[in-house]
């Protein structure tokens, strides 16, 4: 920069002896004019005209925690209490994450909580705890009541986690302590949460029907592509060296029963599009997240311990629309249940 | 070719008019808007530059480690992916620590367990175990063994017997290369025959049962082709950015070559060595590390922020999508096969350069693009972090190769 104001000074001097107010300003219309190219550039490329995308490796991780400043955020780990309450938060936390060993009395699968409540519950869109705990108790048409929140837990062991094929045969009876941390750990999630209302990112949030429909068979190819490297191609999930079970099982013995809500291609197709594959959720379009679904719940898994007389019966007296449950797919009724 | 006629050369000394003619504005305000634009350059650097080093000094692996950690901060930090924060194991795959009986008989047996690892079965309680517990001997210090194997003692047997930081020194000098203990037999054989019985441990194949082509491959190469172990080590266990590959998923390993030969994966050495071989001998390669036993080589080595690796690798970030390493690797980073490497004790940089590699798109063979959408969402300093972390990691206990594996 001094060596162009030289230039100009010099330029100034130059034989045809020019005013000498004539160097100074061309210096000013230099220095300004410089600065507002330079302004200009500066502007050009934060809106991304100059930009090249390589530049920006951080960008779409900026627009998703923008996004996330709309939710609620839950407390951060590390600020679970010490003390009787923190305790308690603790086993929660522990039952959420590791729900067959903690509850193994009343497991009767291979599930967690956390299996399709991810982040520990934490994570908008994949019905996060926060959202559901001031909520309840709420009325629920599955079982025509007001439910409270350990109603609703009390179904999540019977149907989600399969409680009818665990030691105890059924979920934990009334007033049992596993209720009790679990819904301690809630409500330390909702710490500060406005209670009663619907919080963004409750829930699955709702997929809406394809023109399309659904279809199992268009399902299994997109299965194949997008969830078999975890899932595994037979939907069993996949196990580590220790044979901790790394990825969970989508049906069969180990996965839940026809009464979860899981079980309706509908809740199935939200979750799949607002969360799968991890880390990837909103990928696969309206279309590939209904058909994954579709298979997926049109395989056989534990029966739904609510049939009392036939799967035709039940059918009709449980199940709605956007099931496969008493529906024959590829000559098998299905609703019969898996052996154990 | 014929030369164009070569112009007179200007004289040297400037022609009069030129002594006239200014610079055009125009030139000299480019001229300044471009030195500004050095000078904002030169400062943004200078002052990542000095970030950069404040973080190096203030988040070196020296200090994070450091000597200050509690028993229970060692615990949380390195037992509770697997046997769980309360202690309770997983049914069918992790045993419990929680009433445990191989910590009610003194620390001595804790912290030589720590020390050596375990692979093989071992019953706790009712139930029997697969037992693949890695060595903690490159991960902590004399020092931090005996003050977790203290901590362990106390909270889950209920005795207040301590071990100190010389006897664990002894105990590591007495081990020296003893390897892993083969399973809960060794333990109560050791130790305390009231743990027994114990369940029988297979014997373990002489040679590894592979066979002499693959052990020729491996420690001579063929022809033109050299040797695995002239970049990967005499035991697998590479170096900087040569990867460890002792102890890596089988099918993995034979995986990666194919992607070689067929162009999916890209490294010019690699694809060499590659193409020359058969299908017989990828997978023969694939067995013969998956089983090699070494101890870990790989240490910090990118100034990474450890903190922030633990918090990726274990929880994920998931205000940036990034779910945790451990989600599809296995809680222990030990790997599901045939998709996930296992990535503990891997050198970090070949992990950084890995991640790097997945973010421009050289690297590209994971389902669904799954690692180019990770590493992607990662800056600079969370790929550093998460590979210099990720080399903390106790390695993969190699899975018992049995006598009845070799035959099939």
């Amino acid at each position: 920069m001094k060596q162009n104001e030289r230039r100009i000074v010099e330029g100034g001097d130059s034989p045809q002896q020019r005013k000498a107010g004539d160097g100074a300003k061309r210096a000013i219309l230099a220095l300004a004019g410089g600065a507002g190219l330079f302004v200009l550039g500066s502007i050009a490329f934060d809106l991304g005209i100059l930009g090249d995308d390589g530049s920006h490796p951080t960008n779409s991780s900026e627009r998703e925690s923008d996004m996330a400043a709309a939710y609620f955020s839950p407390p951060a780990e590390t600020s679970i209490p010490d003390g009787p309450d923190g305790d308690a938060i603790r086993r929660g936390m522990a039952l959420f994450v590791n729900t067959k060993t903690n509850a193994a009395d009343f497991v009767g699968n291979e599930l967690s909580c956390a299996s399709c409540h991810l982040d520990k519950g934490r994570e908008p869109n994949s019905a996060p705890m926060w959202a559901a705990y001031v909520i309840y108790p709420k009325y629920r048409s599955k079982n025509k009541q007001i439910n409270t929140m350990e109603d609703r837990l009390r179904g999540c062991f019977t149907y989600s986690m399969n409680g009818q094929d665990s030691p105890s045969g059924g979920p934990p009876p009334a007033g049992h302590p596993i209720y009790k941390d679990l819904q301690m750990y809630f409500h330390w999630l909702a710490s500060g949460a406005p209670v009663g209302e619907s919080l963004p990112g409750q829930g699955y949030p709702e997929l809406e029907k394809t023109a399309l429909g659904y279809d199992p068979q268009r399902g299994a190819q997109v299965y194949e592509q997008n969830c078999a490297a975890c899932h595994g191609s037979n939907g069993q999930g996949q196990r580590d060296l220790n044979g901790k079970l790394v990825f969970p099982p989508l049906w069969g013995p180990n996965s839940y029963n026809w009464g979860a809500g899981m079980a309706r291609v509908n809740t199935a197709a939200s979750f799949i599009k607002a969360n799968m594959p991890m880390g990837q959720g909103g990928t696969l379009t309206d279309q590939e997240a209904w058909d994954a679904a579709a298979f997926i719940d049109s395989q056989e898994r534990p029966r739904d311990p609510r049939q009392t007389g036939s799967v035709a019966d039940n059918a009709a007296a449980n199940h709605g629309q956007d099931t496969y449950y008493g529906k024959i797919v590829e000559g098998r009724l299905l609703g019969t249940g898996t052996g154990r | 070719m014929t030369r164009p006629e070569e112009p007179s050369r200007p004289g040297e000394n400037f022609e009069p008019y030129e002594e006239m003619r200014q610079i055009p504005i125009g030139v000299i305000m480019f001229a300044v808007a471009l030195a500004l634009w050095g000078g904002v350059l030169l400062y943004q650097s200078s002052y990542a530059v000095a970030v950069g080093r404040a973080d190096e000094t203030v988040l070196s692996p020296q200090s994070e480690q450091g000597l200050g950690l509690t028993g229970a901060k060692l615990f949380e930090a390195n037992c509770t992916t697997c046997h769980q924060p309360g202690g309770e194991g997983v049914e069918f795959a992790i045993p419990p620590l929680d009433k445990s009986p191989f910590l009610a008989g003194g620390p001595e047996i804790a912290a030589s367990i720590l020390l050596r690892g375990i692979d093989g079965p071992i019953r706790v309680g009712d139930e029997t175990f697969d037992g693949h517990m890695p060595s903690f001997a490159s991960a902590l210090d004399n020092a931090e063994i005996a003050r977790l194997a203290t901590y362990l003692q106390a909270r889950f047997a209920g005795r207040k017997q301590a071990i100190s930081g010389e006897r664990v020194a002894a105990l590591r000098r007495e081990i020296a290369d003893a390897g892993p203990f083969a399973g809960g037999q060794e333990i109560a054989a050791r130790f305390d025959s009231s743990l027994s019985p114990q369940p029988e441990v297979k014997p373990l194949a002489g040679g590894m049962g592979i066979s002499s082509g693959i052990l020729e491959l491996v420690n001579q190469g063929r022809g033109e082709v050299w040797s695995c172990s002239s970049c990967h080590g005499d035991r697998g266990q590479g170096a900087d950015t040569v990867p460890r590959l002792a102890g890596l998923p089988a099918d993995y390993i034979a995986k990666q070559l194919l992607d070689y030969t067929e162009g999916r994966r890209r490294n010019e050495n690699m694809e060499l060595v590659a193409r020359s071989l058969s299908e017989t001998e990828r997978e023969g390669l694939g067995r013969y590390y998956a089983s090699m036993r070494a101890a870990s080589t790989a240490r910090p080595s990118l100034g990474g922020n450890l903190e922030r690796g633990r918090e990726l690798v274990l929880s994920g970030d998931w205000s940036i999508g990034v779910p945790s390493c451990t989600s599809c690797h296995g809680p222990s980073a030990f790997g599901v096969t045939p998709g996930f490497p296992g990535l503990a004790a891997q050198h970090p940089s070949y992990t950084a350069s890995q991640l790097a590699a997945w973010v421009s798109g050289e690297r590209d063979n994971s389902r669904q693009k799954m690692m180019n959408v990770i590493a992607n969402a990662l800056n600079d300093r969370d790929r550093a972090a998460v590979a210099d972390y990720l080399a903390t990691l106790p390695p993969v206990p190699a899975p018992a190769t049995t006598a009845d594996e070799v035959k099939r």
